[in-house]
């Protein structure tokens, strides 16, 4: 294997397959990246079993080949070469030669037989959508998976293809957002799967928000694959990359069933400016007294904060309201994560009693439940 | 040896509206809501004398005694002469057990006066302080103690004396233990059993045969042997009614049946509570034949027989074997009145089916 390569493209290749990678891994060779010279690219592979990601970029092919090498110092090393102009060889022996201007390094690689090949697909469920809309889906639910272990089934967003839309779901079992879009299934029956809470990170970090670049999602009741489309081909990466997970393996709870069916009290806010108010309510909060209270009023919306050993906090929006007098205390990163997740500049808030679940809404396509805190 | 006294409030709630409310002295009054639904909390000895009880739908009172004045309830008031009430208890001793807001066990061993005049200076002092009677029992065991204030009641006491104890047992039915309701108490009538002394008869495995490992306890309540501690700070966490069925129950029909009874045996029991304690969540219990066991529970429910159902139904689909044992219950909040608690959604979170 022979070839030459940018550094910076090299560099950003590594970047987009590092994360995947342990600092512990169960074998040597899951430390490694694997380097596929062929045509004019490189495709660089890392995988952790669990979750495996590809990516292709362009390069100068001088003898086709492959190698593994140990992918933090690998990259650490290319960000660091001297010259754009970066020479790579492999010998026999697996050990890697990296040249650029007057440094020469040698590193010692693995074999690629032993490195674990990406899962293959057949037969398996195929939806196309555009990276800049998943991402702003995923980003508007994901906040909301749970970290609870024993809860593993919560420990990542549910994807639900039914009724002609596609729903994303997430929730800790004390608040649940989710959001859905209209989506042409074309002869496909729908399905449904749980994406895992780090591979729903690498997602949003890897989905572009230019319009216009498609994501291809496959899946099965095992595995699933995204194929995302390169949207910055001046970075060197070319065609596609090819993010591949497990899924979640259990039942995602029925969450129909704890939204709300009824419409209680009912206010629009101007979300930044009603984000602004409970962060800053939010900073008199301490551990033990972590809520801020919601009260609704004629035509006033007030929050306030309290914790017994550092003071009070009173903020209070103007809204248009009418009902009976409401309070209801929350959590207050419960409020702030959907008003930080979301981009419309109005959303609708409904509240009912003080044992009922907050409700945030946007015109008809995202929702996220809000379970209080009891006084 | 301990002196225990078992302290309770003659009809507290009714007692306390006939107090506040003279021109109800007399007359049969009971204390509960007034919906088509609701139930009574309490009622006083003038209306019992209609054949009106606690827990008795307010409808069915009204049958039974067309003049009953309903009172709404005021569980703040309440709350209040309890509070009294129990000031007053910490005058003779700290060890002191609220059952609920009309009842409490004392441990008074520690002082020099004999059960009987403590017992009696207290009921002294709550009538002088509230315009309230209480009955007590003073007996050295909290199994006896309960048994006994209600021998002489209202406004009365009565101790068991340790030397009494067998007598005293020997025809005691074995409805007054402590835990025996209806189910247990049918279950121990198949056997010919209806009083005490016929239960000490019962050898200790057959109660185990009958009750599980509740037998051993039930070996010592019926000869009247119990060494449960007075516990102040004893906080219940959850209440809950089980039955084990003679017959195994093989349909989810037979279970939705056996299951209302259950229901509205704990929710007599939950009154006593639900005042004080905040219910957070539901579950039921059931065991199969293969002694596997499930729990199915929704957090942030209420008591309804509706959610009860429901649970039923899913743990019955756990598992494909006939049913040995129902369960239903309750959840409390914890007591710390200041502590901050995150609802939980109504989330179906299934547990599955565990082994012993």
């Amino acid at each position: 294997m022979k070839f030459k390569v940018n550094r910076d493209h090299f560099s950003n290749g590594l970047a987009q397959v590092l994360n995947v990678v342990g600092t512990r891994p169960t074998m040597p060779v899951l430390s490694n990246v694997l380097i596929e010279a062929d045509g004019d690219h490189l495709d660089l592979t890392t995988t952790n079993l669990d979750l495996g990601i590809r990516c292709r970029i362009k390069a100068t092919v001088n003898q086709s080949g492959s190698v593994t090498l140990p992918v933090r110092r690998l990259a650490s090393i290319v960000r660091e070469l001297p010259n754009l102009d970066v020479q790579v060889e492999a010998s026999a022996n697996h050990q890697v030669k990296i040249a650029s201007g007057g440094s020469n390094f040698r590193i010692m690689g693995i074999a690629r037989d032993d490195f674990p090949p990406l899962p293959e697909f057949a037969n398996e469920t195929t939806f196309t959508l555009e990276q800049a809309v998943l991402g702003q889906m995923v980003a508007s639910v994901s906040y909301a998976q749970s970290a609870d272990e024993s809860r593993y089934f919560l420990n990542g967003v549910y994807f639900h293809f039914h009724d002609g839309k596609l729903s994303l779901v997430a929730t800790d079992g004390r608040r649940l957002a989710l959001t859905h879009r209209e989506m042409d299934f074309g002869g496909s029956n729908g399905g449904s799967l749980i994406l895992p809470a780090k591979t729903v990170a690498e997602l949003v970090r890897l989905l572009t928000k230019q319009e216009k670049f498609g994501v291809t999602l496959a899946f099965n009741d095992r595995r699933v694959a995204f194929r995302i489309a390169v949207a910055d081909e001046s970075s060197g990466l070319i065609d596609e990359v090819h993010l591949i997970s497990k899924v979640v393996e259990g039942n995602y709870p029925n969450y129909q069933q704890v939204i709300p069916k009824e419409v209680h009290q009912r206010v629009k806010v101007e979300r930044e400016l009603f984000l602004q108010c409970i962060h800053r309510a939010a900073l008199v909060t301490s551990d033990k007294s972590n809520s801020v209270k919601i009260k609704l009023s004629n035509n006033l919306l007030e929050i306030t904060a309290a914790s017994p050993d550092f003071g009070e906090a009173h903020e209070s929006l103007a809204v248009d309201y009418s009902g009976p007098d409401l309070q209801v205390a929350f959590n207050p990163a419960f409020l702030m994560d959907p008003l930080r997740a979301l981009t419309k500049d109005q959303i609708t808030f409904e509240l009912k009693d003080e044992v009922s679940p907050g409700v945030f809404k946007t015109d008809g396509n995202f929702l996220c439940v809000i379970m209080p805190v009891r006084l | 040896m301990r002196t225990i006294i078992h302290l309770d409030m003659d009809c507290f709630y009714a007692a306390i509206e006939v107090r506040d409310a003279p021109e109800l002295r007399g007359q049969p009054v009971a204390v509960g809501g007034a919906g088509p639904r609701s139930v009574l909390t309490t009622c006083n000895y003038e209306a019992r004398r209609f054949g009106v009880r606690s827990a008795m739908p307010g409808l069915m009172a009204l049958r039974k005694c067309p003049h009953l004045i309903i009172v709404p309830v005021h569980f703040d008031k309440y709350r209040r002469e309890s509070q009294r009430v129990r000031a007053l208890m910490q005058a003779f001793t700290e060890l002191i057990e609220p059952l609920s807001l009309d009842e409490a066990y004392l441990d008074v061993s520690a002082r020099p006066e004999p059960g009987v005049e403590i017992a009696r200076e207290l009921r002294r002092r709550i009538y002088r302080t509230t315009g309230l009677t209480a009955s007590a029992g003073i007996a050295p065991n909290k199994l006896l103690a309960k048994v006994a204030s209600d021998w002489k009641k209202p406004n009365g006491q009565f101790e068991i004396r340790p030397g009494d104890v067998a007598a005293f047992m020997r025809d005691l039915p074995v409805r007054r233990i402590w835990g025996i309701g209806r189910v247990a108490a049918e279950r121990l009538e198949r056997e010919g059993v209806r009083t005490c002394g016929e239960m000490q008869a019962l050898p200790v495995w057959r109660l185990q045969e009958l009750f599980g490992s509740w037998g051993t306890e039930l070996f010592h309540l019926c000869r009247g042997e119990d060494t449960r501690a007075v516990e102040p700070h004893r906080e219940r966490k959850s209440l809950s009614t089980e039955t084990t069925f003679r017959e195994d129950l093989r349909t989810l029909d037979e279970c939705r049946a056996a299951l209302e009874p259950l229901f509205a045996e704990m929710v007599a029991d939950l009154r006593k509570y639900a005042e004080v304690k905040r219910v957070t969540g539901v579950m039921v219990k059931i065991k199969f034949a293969d002694f596997t066991h499930t729990t199915v529970a929704r957090g942030g429910a209420q008591p309804e027989l509706r959610v009860y159902r429901e649970l039923l139904e899913k743990g019955f689909g756990r598992s494909g074997q006939p049913v040995r044992l129902l369960g239903v219950g309750v959840k409390f909040a914890e007591e710390a009145a200041e502590e901050e608690t995150q609802l939980e959604l109504p989330l179906d979170l299934g547990r599955g089916v565990g082994h012993r």
